[in-house]
């Protein structure tokens, strides 16, 4: 026998039966289908590390590895060092003149689709 | 306190709740096979529709609480709409309300085997169900969105659900630090997060479904859909002997004997062993014209 928990009398007769209508959860499923099947055939705003668009299920798949790329993330490259200090001097002056004038780039995000990173938090 | 119900040690559960008790563990099991599927990692790319890190190494969909607070993360430098996730979890949830939390949700199903563990159970206030909205809202779509406007992408935020939830930590952090620690590189996972995922499975033995009840903003957002989706409990009061039965099975705290289709309610269907709550599916000819005009 299961322990029973003490509640107060119930009336059952007052009670509502909750009975639900077929339209409203129709009409939510089959928006959720339309929205679903626009999602899976939606080309998103953000690029791919290989120039083309991202489709929603690349972004998605990017999420969980590690595959998306902030452009205020990508480090220059590091300052040249070599063994000679006049070179070194006339590579570092050119690398500082490269970085002078190296244009941001013009996406903020995109999608490194080979990306396969576990666990990126 | 004495049960002011005169016959509420009479009824004995009916055979279609014992049979669905039965039958709930061994379907939980089988949709193991689905969500840790190795050939299945192909399907990150489509959001899921149950609580399951898609960083466990056996993961086969997208988490929708990940998913969701990525794409919030991602405004400030993309404005992208999840339709995918939005239309799953609107069909799942139009169907079948909050039913697969109860049946078919790992997470769900590891607390229900934790539960078994003792048999005390610390009975929480229902209010605590309103918690789940405000993770939702709070650490799934502001937090991240506010980082983000901060110029600190998802994966840098120091504060995130990815970083707080027990279920990445036990299915993504464990695997992976155990990895590490037989590869002599030492214990991967933060300590902080380390905590959350013991302080959760200790609370599971003493609270029945913690992070359901408490915290999950996907169990939150699916149980809204409890009051219209084409699948729910129907009350039927001939049937009703005021035996206590129903809200003697109810593990989530739910007042069952009031009402039903409610946003605690998790669809576990053990209720339903009272004979006077039946599982139904709504259909067009179901309800007479009378009826819904009542």
């Amino acid at each position: 026998m299961f322990k029973r928990v003490p509640q107060p009398p119930v009336n059952p007769a007052l009670r509502d039966v909750e009975r639900h209508d077929f339209w409203p959860g129709f009409a939510a499923a089959l928006a959720g289908v339309i929205v679903a099947f626009c999602g899976a055939r939606h080309l998103t705003g953000v690029d791919t590390v290989g120039g083309s668009t991202a489709w929603e299920i690349q972004l998605v798949k990017a999420f969980s590895s590690g595959g998306v790329q902030y452009a205020s993330q990508i480090a220059p490259p590091p300052p040249p060092k070599l063994d000679d200090p006049a070179a070194e001097a006339e590579a570092l002056d050119r690398w500082a003149k490269q970085q002078a004038n190296a244009t941001p780039p013009k996406w903020k995000v995109r999608v490194d689709t080979d990306a396969k990173t576990p666990c990126p938090t | 306190m004495e049960c002011p119900v005169p016959n509420c040690q009479e009824r004995e559960p009916t055979a279609l709740g014992r049979k669905l008790s039965r039958l709930r563990p061994w379907l939980q099991t089988g949709f193991l096979g689905i969500w840790l599927a190795p050939v299945g990692r192909w399907l990150h790319g489509i959001p899921g529709c149950v609580f399951h890190c898609y960083s466990c190494p056996l993961s086969s969909f997208a988490c929708p609480v990940g998913v969701a607070a990525n794409y919030a993360a991602l405004l400030p430098a993309a404005f992208e709409v999840p339709y995918l996730l939005i239309g799953l979890l609107l069909v799942v949830g139009a169907v079948s309300g909050s039913l697969v939390c109860g049946w078919a949700c790992p997470f769900g199903f590891l607390q229900d085997l934790l539960g078994k563990i003792t048999r005390r159970k610390v009975a929480l206030p229902g209010w605590v169900g309103y918690t789940r909205y405000a993770v939702l809202v709070g650490l799934v779509v502001l937090l991240p969105m506010i980082l983000g406007f901060k110029g600190i992408p998802f994966e840098n935020q120091a504060v995130s659900i990815c970083r707080l939830c027990p279920a990445g930590a036990l299915e993504a952090g464990v695997p992976y630090s155990v990895q590490s620690v037989l590869a002599g590189k030492g214990w991967v996972m933060s300590w902080f997060k380390t905590g959350i995922l013991l302080s959760f499975l200790a609370a599971a033995l003493f609270i029945h479904r913690p992070w359901c009840r408490i915290f999950c903003p996907l169990g939150g957002f699916l149980s809204l859909f409890n009051r219209l989706s084409l699948f729910h409990l129907r009350f039927n009061p001939r049937e009703c002997v005021e035996c206590n039965l129903c809200r003697s099975r109810c593990s989530m705290g739910v007042k069952v004997d009031q009402q039903v289709n409610v946003s605690g309610c998790i669809r576990c269907l053990e209720c339903t062993t009272c004979g006077a709550i039946e599982p139904c599916f709504a259909l067009p000819q179901n309800t007479p014209v009378e009826e819904r005009q009542k």
